[in-house]
């Protein structure tokens, strides 16, 4: 009898052990943020960002030094990071302040804080016109604030633009092809070619489509059509054509198709592309990463015929987050209302780590000490747009998604207006079901014109 | 020992492994047997929508050409991994010097991460730089360089890579089975006047049959199921040509790419997840029908 019992008692511990394991509710309270012996308070930050790592360290220890009762822990978990951030919250672990990737998914697991209770009268006003609904509001409530963000600009290498005769950056689409195609003839030699493209990705394409089409015509951004609430993926039509044109003319490096963006930028740094989109990240890259000797410089995409009828979308809205878990909120939130203090953010840009949104920033954050970064800075013709409810709508897409339809045409060919009309059917279609389950709250803006978008983050 | 105690003693053995299996292999079935049926995103409410999934799938052109790529990718996985291991095995089953470390070095595939292998194969098939181009271009092989990795090669790419790591397994298990065979069975051989093809066919062959049997069924089964190094070398892309049908489930519930779908599918990926299940047991089970056959050892 005595020995079953010890039996049946060490069974259950071991049935209870792994069903807590398992759990992904119950009443255990957060384990991360904790009071340690001597009253100091300890707070979990997460991040997945390594590029600002080191400049962030030294800030929580200011801020420690400033606050003695504080002890910040920061991790950053670069690979997986959605799902530790899953796996954190189902098991009770959560951090106290977070960096943010899908705020909306976020809301709706229940990870986050409203700021709104948190927010002073002057951090309102600093931050009027960056919150923006399904961005960083939901159901009206602040969730999160925007820092930096991301500026697209077409780089290009200055010496090959000169050895192929070239004096400006491409402004319009056919330049851009025929630029593509002279530096080529020039460079081939030598194993440069005119463009190059991270095509492994689904996001190699958007990545030129764009920037470059929301600048020129400004109503579309990731395929959603603002005006008529409709997805319209015929926008991108001109963009396809040209790199399709790129790859038929050999202009494109070989091995595009798989190229992934870290790789793309070791070929740039060593003189072999000419031309590239990317963002504002991209000075801290080739300063940190991959330390070139080749010229670079960058400007604004180019567009279909050289008219800007829009601004080129700058990616932006979130940064930090408050979990609703934490057990030091009023901690937590002192740090992230430091964190996002102009002290914080003018600091942050000065040292090349981004370039910010944040309009009181911008006017008094001097020039960061990192080259390239002067052609990444906030222009008239950068804007953050409304948002759109791409990310939501995706996942209820059935078949071949955006990404892979125009990778397809740009390096197989194929009917690209019977792929187009094919792809808005099915994204709209996936749009009716995701706008009833609810998932987006985006509608139709009549109104909508995106000229009034220009001057938005600086005037000049 | 009583029975009452003797059953008590089997149960103490049983219930850690039987707990666990419960915990984290019946019961993640018995959730997605449930949230196939439902419209989830691992958040909110689940809805229960009934077949919908399973249309939708009918539907998904993705899927079906990551069946397909599984099929291709599996066969030309096998159709050289099993011959090949055999070979290596019945060489390095004879008393050949060195032949430790032979086996040692055809082994260490199967012991590298799948990831780490896919990122050093990057490194040589890449169309740039890659080492493969620069020696096929050195030695005037071709013209231009291959893009190994794009749309034409990127699948057959793949099989060489998971050639490559499968090799060194399959071999190690055909050398346990060809060490299982009596020696007196081969000497009999040679006294009747056997030369080895002959002894190869007649006794090695039918000899090896269950051993043979199993070792086809674990590749077939692993092929199917194999996504790793594929994640890291293209992420199933370009558009699509290497996706096969894990990788295509994975992406549903633990999206990888930015670009692509963002948003977890728990209640299509669990649909995705049953039909693939039943993809690769439908195949092993035709399988052992049609090979029954090598179960027969004279």
């Amino acid at each position: 009898m005595k020995k079953n019992k010890w039996l049946h008692t060490s069974m259950a511990l071991i049935l209870a052990a792994a069903l807590t394991a398992c759990s992904s509710s119950g009443a255990v309270e957060n384990e991360t943020s904790a009071e340690s012996t001597d009253g100091t308070t300890k707070l979990v930050y997460w991040t997945m960002d390594r590029h600002d790592a080191g400049y962030i360290e030294d800030k929580i220890k200011e801020y420690e030094s400033l606050n003695p009762g504080i002890d910040i822990e920061m991790k950053v978990m670069a690979e997986n990071y959605a799902q530790s951030v899953d796996i954190a919250f189902s098991s009770k672990q959560a951090p106290d302040i977070l960096k943010v990737t899908s705020l909306p998914t976020w809301v709706k697991k229940g990870y986050v804080e409203p700021f709104d209770d948190h927010m002073s009268d002057e951090m309102k006003e600093r931050f009027k016109d960056l919150i923006i609904e399904e961005k960083n509001m939901i159901d009206g409530k602040v969730y999160s604030l925007p820092n930096t963000g991301q500026f697209w600009r077409l780089i290009y290498n200055v010496d090959l633009f000169e050895k192929a005769g070239i004096q400006e950056p491409p402004a319009t689409l056919d330049e851009m092809v025929a630029a593509a195609k002279k530096i080529t003839e020039v460079g081939k030699e030598s194993g440069a070619y005119g463009f190059a493209g991270n095509f492994k990705s689904p996001s190699g394409f958007e990545r030129v489509a764009y920037p470059t089409t929301t600048l020129g015509k400004g109503m579309v951004s990731e395929g959603y059509n603002f005006k008529t609430g409709q997805f319209d993926f015929t926008v991108y039509k001109d963009v396809a054509v040209a790199l399709r044109q790129i790859r038929e003319d050999g202009s494109m490096l070989p091995g595009s198709e798989s190229l992934d963006v870290d790789p793309l930028r070791a070929q740039f740094a060593q003189g072999k592309i000419g031309m590239y989109f990317n963002h504002s990240v991209e000075p801290s890259v080739f300063k940190s990463q991959f330390p070139t000797e080749v010229r670079w410089a960058a400007a604004m995409p180019p567009t279909v015929d050289g008219e800007r009828n829009g601004a080129a979308e700058v990616i932006s809205g979130t940064y930090l987050a408050l979990s609703k878990n934490s057990e030091h909120k009023e901690e937590a939130w002192k740090f992230i209302e430091w964190m996002y203090s102009d002290e914080v953010q003018v600091a942050y840009q000065e040292a090349g780590n981004g370039v910010s949104v944040i309009p009181s920033v911008a006017a008094k954050a001097g020039a960061p000490d990192i080259a390239g970064i002067e052609y990444f800075l906030p222009t008239n013709e950068d804007a953050i747009y409304p948002a759109n409810p791409t990310g939501v709508t995706e996942g209820r897409v059935e078949g071949v998604k955006k990404g892979d339809i125009f990778n397809k045409f740009i390096f197989s060919g194929g009917d690209l207006d019977k792929d187009l009309a094919d792809l808005n059917a099915r994204y709209n279609a996936a749009l009716e079901k995701a706008r009833a389950a609810g998932d987006t709250n985006v509608q139709p803006m009549p109104d909508f014109n995106p000229g009034d978008l220009k001057g938005t983050l600086v005037k000049e | 020992m009583n029975e009452a105690k003797r059953q008590v003693n089997a149960w103490v053995f049983i219930a850690p492994s039987l707990i666990l299996t419960l915990v984290f292999g019946v019961y993640p079935i018995v959730w997605a047997l449930k949230y196939m049926f439902y419209d989830y995103q691992g958040y909110g409410e689940a809805v229960f929508i009934g077949l919908d999934n399973f249309g939708r799938m009918m539907r998904d052109q993705a899927f079906w050409e990551s069946v397909v790529n599984t099929f291709i990718y599996a066969a030309g996985k096998l159709i050289v991994t099993i011959p090949l291991s055999f070979l290596l095995a019945v060489i390095l089953n004879r008393a050949l010097k060195g032949r430790h470390i032979l086996r040692a070095i055809y082994f260490m595939p199967t012991i590298i991460s799948a990831s780490v292998m896919a990122i050093v194969f990057y490194v040589i098939f890449n169309s740039y730089n890659g080492m493969v181009n620069q020696l096929l271009l050195k030695f005037g092989i071709v013209n231009a360089p291959i893009d190994w990795l794009g749309a034409n090669y990127a699948l057959i790419t793949a099989i060489i890579i998971a050639i490559w790591g499968a090799i060194g397994n399959y071999m190690l298990l055909f050398i346990a089975g060809l060490q299982n065979i009596p020696e007196d069975l081969y000497e009999a051989a040679s006294i009747d006047g056997a030369g080895p093809m002959r002894k190869m066919w007649s006794i090695t062959i039918p000899m090896l049959g269950p051993v043979l049997q199993m070792i086809i069924m674990l590749a077939i089964t692993v092929s199917l199921k194999g996504y790793e190094s594929i994640m890291v070398l293209t992420e199933g892309g370009p558009y699509g040509k290497t996706e096969v049908m894990y990788l295509y489930l994975y992406k549903l519930f633990f999206p990888v790419s930015t670009g692509s779908t963002s948003i977890q599918q728990f209640g299509y990926g669990s649909a995705v997840g049953f039909v693939t299940a039943l993809i690769v047991g439908m195949v092993t089970l035709i399988y052992f029908y049609i090979s029954k056959k090598l179960n027969d050892v004279y």
